[in-house]
């Protein structure tokens, strides 16, 4: 479940889903919801994406800045992903997904304007019952 | 929340729990009520402020304040690297190194409503938002953008892109000292090399507007501004590859805080000693995207200034003139107090006084331009720097209007509303590359620069000096 939050000059969302994957994925979706008024749903493209990080908002912070990255400056869009992540032991975790993308058409998906990073203001990431929790604010 | 009013517009925060120093806020009635409503949450951002080690009392925001990350908007803190004291990423933002710059000349109103259609279309063609299509006929070499982070504006101006009297109007001349290009990541230089010269979206912005009222004849004359004469308002900062350099910069301090015994209670805050080799490494970095900021706002004044010969402007009396260029998001070393310091500033602008030495010699008798924009229907203000300024804010002013409104909640405000119509009924034509930007940063969604001047003014930070109407605006 994406829940979009009131920040007076930011972006910021809520999410909650059953598995750490999942919360990931809602992650994804949510910047769709931010950066566009009609994100697309189908993609052509495919691409990998590995990241490593000591924790898992620095992981959740470094996901969202790479998909930013690649919708803002490699135009690519990624509309699905297969999401796995591991812990590492000390050395926290990995995150390896396989996206598949579209091209970046900013006037057919109502583009809404740019991302300048995902923030720690807030930010945490934690088990809920049976489920995960998150809370992002972004800078635009 | 308990604060202590000190005077109409003062009010201090006393050191309490892990702050480390007393803290002190600039408002209005008005501004009070509005912080009241956001249930303080930007003051306790600057009591999380006022913890970090080798604070200079007090850490301080301006009456532009509003709930930002990490620090608050308007946020200004300095640190005593002899007691310390620590740089942090977070309190200078993503955007490192964004400002406002002002265009002046002698073109009267009247004169360019009679062309203000094709200017602003001009314009809209001219300045790339960084988005989508980018100028065919202008681009940079990797080698240009690595001078650009050492020099800053001045090797732009040299390959004909400003006039060389433009650079003594950019504070620190357009270039931040002690640039380390080797401290910039290959993605930062990807992400930058494109986006020279694009002015972004959000609150970014370019204006065409007129002085609409003057307020202090000295200050006018020594700025060149005089009533109904046409100014250019530029608001862009160091694009991808400052937002960039703060990322990783953020992340490394993350790590790093604990090994110097920084206990952070906002992660955002990250962050290390001046004297450590993260603090320098950061510095180095900084200027360098603070320098490729400079060189983004020359470059877009270039093309402002095509746009404006294109439009049947532009020599003599005609001539677009740089005011000033000032940046309202970096970390820069100031004497202040007799020490050496270096001086935060989130969303808040340097405001130097009288008599300093660092001001052009035109401005020293009256103080620095501040600019203060406002919101996209209504007005913006000029300021001059003050003796408060440098006696109470480590010389520093209000940066903007600050926005009263979440971007959420201005875009089901703008539902149903046609927001281009309606400003152009209001004599003003906006050009935007989506609709949602507009709506976003609709009037509404600001509170009125004229209560965030009052506070100012009232307060000794900052002296009014013009107020400017828009006639154009221009959105990424």
């Amino acid at each position: 479940m994406i829940e979009m939050l009131d920040h007076t000059a930011d972006v910021g969302f809520e999410l909650r889903t059953s598995t750490l994957e999942g919360l990931f994925d809602e992650a994804r979706l949510a910047l769709l919801m931010v950066v566009f008024e009609r994100p697309p749903d189908e993609g052509g493209e495919d691409r990998v994406v590995r990241l490593s990080a000591p924790d898992r908002e620095t992981l959740l912070v470094r996901w969202l800045n790479e998909l930013a990255y690649l919708i803002q400056d490699s135009g690519f869009v990624p509309v699905g992903a297969r999401i796995w992540i591991q812990e590492t032991g000390e050395k926290g975790y990995a995150l390896e997904a396989r996206l598949t993308g579209a091209p970046l058409l900013l006037e057919e998906y109502g583009w809404q304007g740019e991302i300048k990073s995902a923030t720690f203001h807030g930010l945490d990431v934690k088990r809920e019952g049976e489920g995960w929790r998150a809370r992002v604010i972004l800078d635009v | 929340m308990n604060f202590e009013r000190l005077g109409r517009y003062k009010y201090r925060l006393p050191c309490e729990g892990r702050m480390e120093v007393d803290a002190a806020f600039y408002a209005s009635e008005k501004i009070l009520s509005d912080l009241a409503t956001e249930d303080y949450a930007s003051l306790r951002q600057l009591q999380n402020v006022a913890t970090l080690p080798g604070i200079v009392e007090p850490a301080l925001t301006m009456p532009d304040i509003h709930w930002g990350y990490g620090f608050p908007i308007g946020g200004v803190a300095a640190f005593d690297p002899e007691r310390g004291g620590v740089v942090s990423p977070g309190g200078i933002g993503f955007d490192i190194n964004c400002g406002v710059r002002l265009l002046t000349s002698g073109i009267e109103r009247e004169e360019l409503e009679r062309h203000k259609s094709r200017l602003a279309d001009t314009l809209y063609e001219k300045i790339p938002s960084g988005m989508g299509k980018g100028r065919k006929d202008f681009s940079l070499s990797r080698e240009d953008i690595a001078e650009v982070l050492v020099e800053g504006a001045a090797p732009l101006v040299e390959k004909g892109y400003g006039y060389a009297e433009d650079l003594e109007h950019i504070e620190s001349g357009g270039r931040l000292a002690g640039a380390d290009p080797g401290a910039i990541s290959e993605r930062a230089y990807e992400r930058g090399l494109p986006q020279l010269g694009t002015l972004g979206s959000g609150n970014h912005f370019l204006e065409v507007q007129y002085v609409d009222e003057i307020y202090d004849e000295e200050a006018t004359g020594a700025y060149g501004l005089s009533e109904g004469s046409i100014t250019v308002l530029i608001h862009s900062g160091s694009r991808g590859l400052g937002h960039q350099v703060c990322q990783e910069y953020v992340e490394r301090f993350l790590q790093a805080a604990p090994g110097y015994g920084i206990e952070l209670v906002d992660r955002q805050l990250a962050a290390a000693p001046i004297e450590s080799e993260e603090g320098r490494e950061y510095l180095g970095a900084m200027s360098a995207a603070a320098n490729f900021a400079f060189a983004n706002r020359q470059l877009i004044t270039h093309f402002t200034r095509e746009a404006f010969a294109s439009a049947g402007f532009g020599s003599g009396e005609e001539r677009l003139d740089l005011l000033y260029d000032l940046a309202h998001n970096n970390a820069k070393f100031e004497e202040h107090g007799g020490r050496r310091v270096l001086v935060h500033r989130k969303g808040a602008t340097r405001a130097f006084g009288p008599g300093e030495e660092e001001l052009p010699e035109g401005f020293r008798p009256v103080g620095q331009p501040v600019l203060v924009p406002g919101d996209m229907g209504r007005y913006s203000f000029v300021l001059a720097g003050t003796e408060g300024a440098m006696t109470e804010t480590f010389g520093s002013s209000a940066h903007g209007a600050g926005r009263k409104m979440s971007r959420r909640r201005a875009r089901k405000a703008a539902k149903g509303r046609d927001l281009v119509r309606e400003m152009e009924d209001r004599g003003i034509l906006v050009r935007a590359a989506g609709r949602a930007t507009v709506d976003e940063e609709m009037p509404e969604a600001y509170k009125d620069a004229a209560d965030v001047i009052e506070a100012t003014h009232g307060a000794g930070i900052g002296r009014k000096v013009a107020r400017l109407r828009p006639l154009i605006v221009v959105k990424g």
